[in-house]
């Protein structure tokens, strides 16, 4: 080929694109992925066809390759009303663990306090390490049909890796180190990382087990040492909601769109309210070594252990009613009326 | 509500349940008691970390749970499925860095893009802006579905790499993001799909880790870098020059990555180079066909062009200084790598200025 080059140009593609015309118009919130559902674009399929990653509203090439390997096709199966909500505030509130967090602000405490929130911190590491891993496990197998739903898990992907950074910061800044793993998440029958369907993981992680860690960070504010402490316990709170909804929204569409579905995700629950609930991926479980953390972090130190342990029973308490609100919310709340869960029996006892 | 009452009022129903006294036998495992990592000028940053302990990075990492690099071991767990167990599978020097660069570079596509500023194009250059993005979002498609695919087989010997990952790939999906609102804001459309040909080659790269990073980013990464520069440079208004901006920031970071993953990963193992040199040559004819290809050749005059009739002439000039400026830029990150290519595939080639094209080494 000379440098003289006159090439034709091609443009009966000109005539095979998609919806024409289309001019979405950005709201007080900016242009969100909600603004730009319109027309054609807006349309999603009840079952996706797209196997060559084209984005939903492109005209299908017939001889593209079929490239993908989305085993997710069905949007009763990944979708939830409020995906392009949870993204777009996703992106609105993420922050740094370097220069969010004050870390000036942490000052030496007595060894068992320092010990208690290393134990914490390296286990919210572990337990984080779940909820990065699992959803990108997922994300490649979701059909681009659905990317508001996929982006949101991307987005979840993130924080948790920001979350991981953060944990792992305060346990090395301010002399107690990371200490032992507890091996919770570690690949048991009926964990999260097991699960062979999307619904299934999302009910075990998004409700069940980040349920749980969503309560005990909304309780840093008792167990923060310090304004850091506080601030990053807040800040994990804030994105670990987003990932509750998350599971809660796409239960609740999946109740309304897949009757037939019903009875094998009570089966999911009855297994999360046996495991992830109070197992030892639940921080404050009953099988938990991080509940003695909790209990001296909550009562002040080692000496005043049994005040602290009795925060942390209210507090597994609060976790226990918090689970019920978002499984009623998602329309399985009928389990706690008809004798099928024990998690009533269990707050009963804690009263 | 004090902190004194909110707790009275906490534990009041639990007051007579009976404690049993603590076993405290996770205490007394830290294996560095009295690291403290203080904060610098730009924060406390995730390189920062790695001191003592924690910052011994193995060659191999064994473990296949989820235990913390530096944290102690609990016997007997059962392992999970990271098969990218050594260092030269994933490592880059950079990639703690260039993580919290990513986190601090962040923008939202609904919110710091002057969409206000977008106005009427004549049809035919929106018709071609809507298909090069189209194009361009499939590929951010591919490179994510790859890097998400690869990162939770990653061990957390190497979180710095893992980390960033996840930020990369969630940049992805905002350029899909802010390229779909670009098509879908200004009297536009979507387009017609990519033929898909460097896409099946990315996502069809399952030999490793390296092997996916040659073809996303050595073999392609410089070509939707001249694409970025080129569009940015040929921008009708604020909110794409914002938009391409922003995306060429970030692909810049992900070639970082890339160019010093593989340079690490030719560096200690051996044999690296020889494979990389073989898929090199396979790719090369795929990449190719792809930048022949007529929709996006013809998209992309168009758009520098001004218009179909400017793009025969003039866009295509600038279409083919954007191939060659990508074709140059590859050519030097594999001489940079160690893996000089002293031939390229002939379609390549062919795009190359006569006295810049490769010889074939004479026989003898």
């Amino acid at each position: 080929m000379s440098d003289a080059l006159d090439f034709d140009l091609d443009t009966t593609w000109m005539g095979r694109m998609g919806e024409w015309g289309t001019a979405a118009q950005p709201g007080k919130r900016g242009l969100t992925l909600e603004d730009i559902r319109i027309g054609r674009y807006g349309e999603l399929p009840e079952e996706s066809d797209n196997m060559s990653g084209r984005p939903r509203g492109a005209v299908e090439r017939p001889e593209a390759y079929r490239i993908g390997g989305y085993t997710v096709r069905a949007k009763k199966e990944i979708w939830l009303d409020n995906a392009t909500f949870l993204y777009e505030e996703a992106l609105q509130r993420q922050w740094s663990s370097a220069t969010d967090i004050p870390w000036e602000t942490i000052a030496p405490l007595p060894d068992d306090l320092e010990e208690a929130e290393c134990a914490l911190c390296t286990f919210f590491n572990e337990v984080e390490f779940v909820a990065g891993d699992v959803p990108a496990r997922w994300v490649a197998k979701i059909s681009p049909d659905f990317f508001e739903a996929r982006n949101v898990l991307l987005a979840q992907v993130q924080d948790e890796a920001r979350h991981m950074d953060v944990f792992r910061k305060r346990a090395l800044a301010n002399g107690g180190g990371l200490t032992r793993v507890t091996g919770a998440t570690s690949g048991f029958i009926g964990s999260i990382d097991l699960s062979r369907d999307f619904t299934e993981m999302s009910s075990r992680m998004h409700v069940s087990g980040e349920g749980a860690v969503l309560t005990m960070f909304r309780m840093g504010e008792l167990f923060g040492q310090n304004p850091a402490e506080k601030r990053m316990y807040r800040l994990c709170a804030q994105d670990e909601a987003r990932h509750v909804a998350f599971g809660i929204m796409h239960l609740r569409y999946l109740h309304a769109t897949a009757p037939e579905r019903h009875e094998e995700i009570e089966a999911y629950l009855d297994e999360a309210e046996n495991l992830p609930l109070t197992g030892g991926t639940n921080p404050a479980g009953p099988q938990a070594e991080t509940s003695e953390a909790l209990a001296i972090l909550l009562g002040g130190g080692k000496k005043h252990y049994d005040e602290g342990f009795r925060v942390l029973l209210a507090i597994r308490k609060r976790q226990l009613k918090e689970y019920m609100q978002r499984v009623r919310s998602a329309g399985f709340g009928e389990r706690f009326e008809n004798g099928r869960s024990t998690v009533p029996g269990r707050i009963a006892a804690l009263s | 509500m004090t902190q004194a009452s909110r707790i009275k009022n906490l534990t009041a129903s639990v007051a007579h349940i009976d404690i049993s006294p603590p076993r405290l036998e996770w205490m007394g495992h830290s294996m560095q008691w009295g690291t403290r990592v203080k904060k610098g000028e730009h924060g406390l940053r995730l390189g920062d970390l790695n001191v003592g302990i924690y910052g011994e990075i193995p060659e191999h990492w064994e473990d296949q749970t989820r235990r913390p690099r530096g944290a102690a071991d609990l016997p007997g767990m059962p392992p999970l499925p990271y098969h990218l167990r050594s260092k030269h599978q994933v490592w880059a020097d950079s990639a703690a860095d260039l993580y919290e660069e990513a986190i601090q570079h962040r923008w939202i596509p609904a919110t710091d893009i002057p969409w206000n500023d977008l106005s009427p194009l004549s049809e035919e250059v929106e018709r071609a802006v809507c298909q090069v993005l189209t194009e361009l979002m499939q590929a951010a498609n591919a490179e994510l579905e790859c890097i998400t695919y690869w990162q939770e087989q990653m061990s957390y010997g190497y979180h710095e790499v893992k980390q960033f990952l996840a930020v990369a790939a969630l940049t992805c999906a905002r350029h899909i993001d802010a390229f779909r609102k670009r098509c879908l804001a200004n009297g536009g459309g979507l387009g017609l799909e990519s033929r898909g040909r460097m896409n099946r080659a990315v996502l069809e790269s399952r030999g490793g880790w390296t092997e996916a990073v040659v073809y996303v980013y050595l073999l392609r990464g410089f070509y939707i870098q001249a694409q970025y520069r080129f569009l940015l440079a040929h921008a009708h208004n604020a909110a794409e020059r914002e938009i391409f901006a922003n995306c060429l920031a970030d692909h810049a970071r992900h070639m970082t990555y890339a160019l010093d993953h593989l340079k690490y990963a030719i560096n200690q193992r051996d044999g690296q180079r020889a494979i990389i040199q073989t898929l090199l040559s396979i790719g090369e004819r795929t990449l190719a066909r792809e930048i022949q290809e007529p929709v996006q050749r013809s998209a992309l005059a168009i758009v520098f062009g001004g218009g179909v009739e400017g793009g025969r002439q003039e866009g295509t000039a600038r279409w083919l200084a954007l191939v060659r400026s990508s074709i140059r830029e590859y050519l030097n990150a594999c001489e940079w790598l160690g893996v000089k290519r002293n031939i390229i595939h002939r379609d390549l080639n062919a795009l190359l200025p006569l006295d810049e094209q490769l010889k074939p080494p004479e026989q003898g």
